[in-house]
């Protein structure tokens, strides 16, 4: 008989306490995530082909310098306030040493000569002089960049593994904020 | 009659001559409550003493004359004042109870290229002279028709509720009113809200709306049914002092002419069986 008291005791309680209950995945929070979503692409015109373009040439570009969880980046805008602002977030999974990031780069620029190479011969003989000249210089200019960048991410990289020794290579996520842009339709 | 002295007073203290506020009631989508604003805000103001001239740009399908109910009244148009048929006045169709009150109705068998950006302007520079507030009624999409209805106004009134797709069509046209010079400022208004749906964590608040968009609030107008049958009798429901949503549209004018009313309180739940819920649960709550 008390079993029975307590059973509808309970039902009672349950029906009265449902509105407390709060579901994680609501169709409120649903409708603000994938609104805010759309609107990102609205605001900048930057389709889905295009956004993951970009996340491809990142991730190129970045794993030169870092070991990371390609799977696990991403990248999105966000709003704040007015601004809008690109928000990358790469799980490190080893920063590389200088001479590994020195081997990678000068196998891209050997990459590159041979390419160049490749075209150069393709184009007519007028063509190539001229060619010759501007891609040589181009060479140069982005070399000498390339060079500036290792110099000024030495510093972060030793840094990193640091951490990740201390921590025995545990996953990293870190958040750089790359740009800014202002919106306007 | 007192009302338009009163505001002929007020226009005299300034001690300037009357130009009017343009403010162009836009959303992107239809459906929203664009009209319906127009009719209830230009009926509140007008209620407040304020010269108010409506004019609904939605030529080939208007609606602004159904909702204030003057359908019958109506002799010239937008398009015969443009085509020089008659005087801007004499098309000026005044409301049936409030002097204050015009509207300039569209044509209904014309299309949107019947009226230009430039004629839109020079009839809204016409009307500030002799009124405090020009309402445009805008037609919905962002074509010529949106482009008309922006051109001669300074403010706009954005319309949404807490849709999904009206909230991206309100961004789409708050980018395109940001890119015109002409526009000062925009308000957003909230219409549709449904408390109890949010409470219920069902739908986006208002502040989830205000967020996603970052604009700033004019107005959050509740879920009314009363809107129907206000419609159905072409009486704003602003005139119905019962009535939430009035009191909400009320509040609105009362902003735009520049007084700090809090927004109204929409949270309470006041249906029998959510008093009868919240005692029970009263009741568990002290017990344990």
């Amino acid at each position: 008989m008390k079993d029975i008291f307590t059973d509808l005791y309970n039902k009672v309680l349950g029906f009265f306490r449902q509105t407390e209950k709060k579901e994680e995945e609501s169709a409120k929070a649903v409708a603000c995530n994938r609104l805010k979503f759309v609107l990102m692409q609205d605001r900048t015109n930057l389709t889905p082909e295009l956004m993951d373009r970009m996340r491809k040439e990142l991730i190129e570009l970045l794993s030169r310098y870092v070991e990371m969880d390609k799977e696990a980046l991403e990248l999105g805008f966000e709003q704040e306030g007015n601004q809008m602002a690109l928000m990358l977030s790469i799980p490190v999974l080893r920063a590389k040493d200088e001479a590994e990031i020195e081997a990678i780069l000068e196998k891209e620029d050997e990459e590159k000569a041979k390419k160049d190479q490749q075209t150069d011969s393709v184009e007519d003989d007028n063509a190539e002089a001229i060619e010759d000249e501007t891609s040589d210089n181009t060479e140069e200019t982005e070399a000498s960049e390339e060079d500036k960048n290792t110099s000024a991410n030495d510093e972060n990289i030793s840094e990193e593994i640091e951490i990740t020794e201390e921590e025995n290579h545990s996953e990293q996520a870190e958040k750089k904020k790359k740009k800014s842009a202002k919106t306007s339709a | 009659m007192t009302a338009l002295v009163e505001a002929e007073k007020t226009v005299s203290k300034k001690g300037d001559i009357m130009s009017g506020r343009v403010i162009v009631i836009t959303s992107g989508k239809g459906g929203v409550g664009k009209t319906t604003t127009n009719a209830n805000i230009g009926t509140a103001l007008a209620r407040a003493g304020k010269k108010v001239v409506m004019i609904d740009t939605d030529l080939g399908l208007r609606n602004l004359d159904l909702l204030l109910g003057l359908e019958n009244r109506i002799v010239y148009t937008i398009v015969d004042v443009v085509e020089e048929r008659c005087k801007l006045k004499q098309a000026l169709v005044k409301d049936k109870k409030n002097p204050n009150l015009c509207l300039l109705a569209a044509a209904q068998t014309r299309d949107k290229t019947a009226v230009t950006e430039e004629q839109l302007k020079e009839i809204c520079e016409e009307l500030k002279k002799d009124f405090d507030f020009i309402l445009v009624d805008c037609p919905a999409g962002i074509e010529q028709g949106f482009q008309n209805a922006v051109a001669g106004a300074s403010e706009a009134i954005v319309v949404t509720t807490p849709e999904m797709s009206a909230v991206r069509d309100a961004d789409r046209i708050i980018g395109l009113l940001e890119a015109k010079e002409e526009i000062k400022s925009y308000k957003l208004l909230i219409n549709r809200v449904r408390p109890s749906m949010i409470k219920s964590n069902d739908m986006m608040s208002v502040e989830d709306v205000v967020e996603i968009l970052s604009a700033s609030l004019i107005g959050i107008i509740p879920e009314d049914t009363g809107i129907i049958t206000s419609t159905n009798k072409g009486e704003p429901i602003v005139n119905d002092e019962k009535s939430l949503a009035g009191q909400a549209y009320r509040n609105v004018a009362r902003r735009i002419i520049g007084e700090d009313v809090p927004f109204l309180n929409l949270e309470e739940d006041t249906s029998i069986m959510s008093k009868v819920k919240k005692f029970f649960t009263g009741l568990i709550g002290k017990e344990k």
